[in-house]
């Protein structure tokens, strides 16, 4: 359970621990629930309620699937598409891992690279480290630029590996990690790795947990070179492969409303999942450079 | 209707007010679930029921709540779950959770009937659930029937047998049959697991399908693993289902990229699956299977999806009949050809003939040691397996080695006929001398050795290249010729470049310098001259009797020596320099041999000289292209060519009738008769001449006649007659003429007194001083004579 050593900082996520910062008193939740059923509430806890229901509300309006990208590192790849889909000009919920043994940063040589933790090191760390170490050489390389973007994104990089999916991410939200908002339930839909080595781990890894969740989960691999300039493109390439993706999902739910899905005629007929592959191949003729790959896994 | 659109949107948000609280704490899970039930339940509307069934899938997946949590709640959602499905739902996102859920609940469900056999109403309700599921599986949409698939791997996971970690702690132990008393009130057994058993067969049905759908074979596939891993029971079972299913052959006519992504999507897959377990358990009795496996699967997949996207752009109909599917299966199909290594040069022993494998160390292994009973285990069901067509291929290898050899036997002289014939009469002879042991056992190496003793025996013998048939003279002075040819191609070419620290070198080695050492462009001349001039020397026939159109190779090399200098001979004037030296000096050395050897009988020995005739030559050729501004190349030139001839010294008079050249004309005079003494006389007789004979010239002339010659009329009157002829004489006959020197006329003289005056370039032998001044008649003598 000790996987993350900010749960414990944060005081969140695992059963014992202190109050949970957002939700309404459990008194009047345990009370009124079962009870009160179908009535509007106008219970103290407005405010609260209306943030989740402005946010609810919003996206029940335009579904959204949720998102996870991994590369090796949680650093440039992966949290470039982290920042492209989680400030998307209808963002999406992305959550973002590394598949490496540790986090591997560019030294001043080759045979030098800076070496972090997972989970327990933060991109703030991480920054101040290289600053006070060579300033010039990690600006340079461009290693300070990213290590700023991605602290403004989330705390730390993390291990996929080390995720238990269904694990509640609540604390993630109220830490204002960018993406948090709809993945507090620790699941996704989608992963999106960013080279093929990430992709052989991620969908050996889900074997290995044994999908607990009994949960369908989609896992592209898009080959990305690990440099900037790729990450910026290979960044563009997932929102739009996202975009794609969320566009026929939000079809199906629509079309299989009320009237259900008996009703809906031609492309929207057919389901999200099943639409996949012509997704992805319709997707790669556009961006033929990043080649990619899939498979229906479980979480 | 907007109100209640509104309610709904109200009721919506306090439902995820309360997933929030649960999520930030899971302890309010079994007060929120109990609530929110009734919400959710089959009457109410298609929103309610999709957040409720999302919502449950979700409690009951969460890591969060413990499984005995889990159980106890169990009995009321299941209920609930059970009104929505036979309600009949039809929505897929309903029940895509909803089969997810059951999925969950199963394995809580059976394990709280295996400890709770009383409550008997809830796993009548999950009975009710699979077989609602199990007979819709088919008619479900897409996703639920992913779903459902997940679903019949959990129920097979549970409905067999699984490890029993500790028998103590029975709580620990993973739900499965294993834990199922025998004598259960309500589950039975043999049922169970019978059920588990087609449930399987029904899963694995994906992968023998003709056609099967990447979405399925893949969410099959990946849930598989975990089956393999902990339930071995079925594990080789599921193993050997996914070792038959070949991605690429599914693939059908129209390849569209998302049948590509699909037939990619299915081998990355199934690779994927067969890494997990080999990672896992590398020592899988199947393991060497499944490691062929992938590769075949990464071989087809380079062969149809790869190869059909790069030849996307071809016309798809296919040509000559073979299109790329077509050719990718004849290839799949196939067998591996085996590799059959040449046999070693020399004689070879039967155990080499018998050997295909390179393996060094596998050749080397003695399968003596082994006793004779562990052999036959290996061998019989080894026979049993062997590969018909490697079969085939190796008896052929072999077949095809043993005749070569027979017939190679055949063809050795008869020195042994006996001993080629047949060497298995043979090996009794040898065999009690070199091996004492039983000879049954012993074929392979008493043949070896037998091999070695006895070359002849079984010997292919080295293999002696036959000589060549003898060369014609014209194929070998072809062949000469184009030699020197490719020594020119490399001299022109600038690979061979002028050392550039040459003068420098030079001087360090002094005396101790040997030409051509130096592999330079320089060398090559060298080398080249001396080829022209000293190395037939004395083979050629006599110049009397060489027939038209047979120029022997030296004169080829000096042709193309003479137009490679013509080239550029202003660079090159210095290769002239050294060439036409070292035809001096071999004219020398041949006169000087001829007449050691001469007998007193014959008189008119003759020697071919080639100096004369290639220094006119060379001058002719480049005389019309001397302008005014060359002075200095041509008074170099000729200040060091080794001798300087009447015929010359026309020619550089002939210079004169170019008014502009005059001054050059004048000039290389003037430097003859100042530093070349014994030329002095010729080249003052040619300044008269040309002072008689072009007014241009006058003023010039003139004044170095005064002051050389002051009694100039006297001289030109005797000059008279010699000079009359060389106009009219071409330069051909002249040269033709001083060819046929005979011996006896030209005047010999010591090598040493003969050294040409030559510097930089000399690189003869025997360097010396310059000789002293030769006599002046020496060289006028020459064309008098014939």
């Amino acid at each position: 359970m000790a996987y993350d050593p900010r749960l414990s900082s944060a005081g969140t996520a695992t059963a014992p621990s202190p109050p949970p910062p957002p939700p309404p008193p459990p008194e009047a939740m345990g009370t009124t629930t079962p009870t009160t059923q179908p009535q509007p509430t106008s219970t103290p806890n407005e405010a609260n309620n209306n943030m989740v229901a402005e946010s609810e509300s919003s996206s029940s309006s335009s579904y959204k699937l949720r998102f996870c990208t991994v590369c090796a590192s949680n650093q440039n790849r992966s949290m470039e598409a982290h920042l492209r889909l989680s400030t998307a000009s209808s963002p999406f919920p992305v959550i973002s891992f590394g598949t490496g043994s540790l986090v591997r940063l560019p030294g001043p040589s080759i045979t030098q690279p800076n070496v972090y933790n997972f989970n327990t090191t933060s991109y703030s760390q991480m920054y101040d480290e290289l600053l006070s170490k060579d300033e010039r050489l990690y600006r340079n390389n461009g290693l300070l630029n990213m290590l700023e973007r991605n602290r403004n994104l989330k705390w730390g990089p993390e291990r996929f590996q080390d995720w238990v999916p269904g694990q509640p991410r609540v604390e993630h939200v109220s830490k204002g990690d960018k993406g948090a908002l709809g993945t507090e339930g620790g699941v996704v839909d989608v992963i999106i790795t960013c080279e093929e080595r990430c992709w052989d781990a991620v969908v050996d890894d889900l074997m290995n947990k044994g999908s607990p969740l009994n949960r369908p989960v989609h896992v592209f691999n898009v080959d990305i070179k690990d440099n900037h300039e790729e990450a910026l493109v290979g960044g563009k390439a997932i929102l739009d492969l996202a975009n794609r993706l969320n566009e026929a999902a939000s079809q199906e739910r629509k079309t299989s409303g009320v009237d259900g899905w008996e009703n809906g005629v031609g492309e929207a007929r057919q389901n999200f999942d099943a639409r996949v592959p012509d997704i992805l191949a319709e997707w790669q003729e556009k961006w033929p450079h990043l080649p990619a790959l899939w498979t229906l896994a479980w979480l | 209707m907007a109100q209640s659109t509104d309610h709904l949107v109200d009721q919506i948000a306090q439902l995820n007010a309360a997933r929030n609280l649960v999520l930030g704490d899971a302890a309010f899970y079994p007060q929120i679930v109990n609530g929110v039930l009734p919400l959710i339940g089959a009457s109410t509307r298609l929103e309610l029921r999709r957040w409720g069934s999302e919502f449950l899938a979700e409690t009951f997946a969460s890591p969060a709540l413990a499984s005995t949590q889990k159980e106890q709640l169990a009995p009321n959602v299941l209920q609930t779950l059970r009104e929505i499905l036979e309600l009949p739902e039809k929505d897929p996102m309903v029940l895509k959770h909803i089969v997810q859920n059951a999925a969950s609940l199963y394995p809580l469900v059976f394990r709280h009937i295996i400890n709770h056999p009383a409550e008997a109403t809830a796993w009548e309700n999950m009975t009710a659930i699979k077989q609602d599921i199990l007979r819709r599986w088919d008619s479900f949409p897409f996703p639920v029937k992913i779903c459902c698939i997940k679903f019949v791997q959990r129920v097979i996971h549970v409905q067999t047998h699984g490890p029993i970690a500790d028998p103590r702690r029975p709580e620990q132990n993973e739900t499965s049959l294993a834990i199922v008393p025998r004598n259960h009130a309500i589950l039975s057994l043999p049922n169970l697991e019978a059920e588990a058993s087609g449930l399987l067969d029904r899963l694995l049905s994906v992968f023998q399908e003709e056609s099967s759908d990447p979405l399925l074979v893949n969410a099959t596939l990946n849930c598989l693993a975990v089956l393999i891993r902990t339930r071995p029971s079925v594990g080789n079972k599921i193993i050997n289902a996914i070792m038959n299913f070949y991605p690429a052959r599914q693939v059908r006519a129209p390849i569209t990229p998302s049948v590509r992504v699909g037939v990619k999507s299915m081998e990355r897959t199934a690779r994927a699956v067969m890494i997990n377990i080999l990672k896992r358990n590398p020592n899988h009795p199947l393991a060497g299977k499944m490691q062929q496996y992938i590769d075949r699967l990464m071989q087809s997949r380079i062969e149809v999806a790869d190869e059909a996207s790069r030849k996307r752009g071809l016309p798809t109909e296919p040509t000559d009949g073979l299109d790329n599917t077509k050719r990718a299966k004849l290839d799949a199909e196939t067998p591996a050809l085996i590799k059959v290594p040449p046999l070693p040069p020399g004689p070879i022993s039967y155990s080499q003939l018998f050997t295909l494998t390179e393996d060094r160390e596998l050749s080397n292994f003695d399968v003596k040691q082994l006793p004779t009973d562990i052999v036959l285990k290996i061998v019989v069901p080894l026979l049993g397996r062997v590969d018909q067509s490697m079969m085939q291929q190796s008896i052929e290898a072999i077949r095809m080695r043993y005749q070569t050899i027979q017939k190679q036997q055949a063809a050795q002289p008869p020195a042994a006929p006996a001993e080629a014939e047949d060497d298995d009469d043979y090996e009794p002879e040898y065999q009690p001398m070199d091996i004492p042991e039983p000879a049954a056992e012993q074929a392979e190496a008493v043949s070896a050795e037998v091999a070695d003793l006895q070359p002849d025996l079984v010997s292919l013998g080295p293999f002696v290249l036959p000589q060549p048939p003898p060369l014609t003279e014209d194929e070998a002075a072809d062949i000469g010729r184009s030699a020197v040819g490719r020594v020119f191609g490399m001299l022109t070419s600038t690979g061979v470049a002028p050392n550039p620290a040459k003068g420098k070198s030079q001087q360090q080695l002094g005396f101790a310098r040997l030409a051509g050492s130096t592999f330079d462009r320089d060398a090559w001349v060298t080398l080249l001259t001396r080829l022209a001039t000293r190395a037939p020397a004395g083979l050629e026939p006599g110049s009397g009797k060489v027939e038209k159109g047979k120029a022997p190779i030296s004169d080829s090399i000096r042709e193309t020596l003479y137009r490679y200098i013509l080239e550029d001979f202003r660079g090159r004037v210095n290769i002239g320099i050294m060439w036409l030296n070292e035809e001096w000096y071999n004219d020398r050395m041949q006169m000087e041999f001829t007449a050691q050897h001469r007998r007193e009988e014959d008189e008119e020995v003759t020697v071919p000289l080639h100096y004369d005739h290639w220094v006119l030559r060379l001058l002719d050729g480049f005389l019309p292209y001397l302008d005014s501004r060359d002075t200095k190349i041509f008074i170099r030139f000729l200040s060091e060519i080794p001798e300087v001839t009447i015929p010359i010294t026309k020619r550089v008079a002939s210079l004169a009738k170019d008014p502009e050249r005059v001054n050059l004309c004048i000039q290389s005079l003037l430097y003859l008769i100042m530093f070349r003494p014994p030329a002095r006389e010729m080249c003052l007789n040619a300044l008269e001449d040309v002072y008689d004979t072009y007014e241009e010239s006058r003023p010039l002339a003139g004044k170095l006649l005064a002051k050389w010659r002051p009694k100039k009329t006297e001289e030109q009157q005797q000059q008279q007659p010699e000079g009359q002829h060389t106009p009219s004489q071409t330069p051909q006959s002249q040269s033709q003429q001083q060819q046929q020197t005979t011996l006896a006329s030209r005047p010999i003289e010591s090598s040493e007194s003969n050294t040409p005056l030559t510097n930089g370039t000399d690189d003869n032998p025997n360097p010396t001083p310059p000789p002293p001044p030769q006599p002046q008649s020496q060289p006028d003598a020459t064309p008098t004579t014939t």
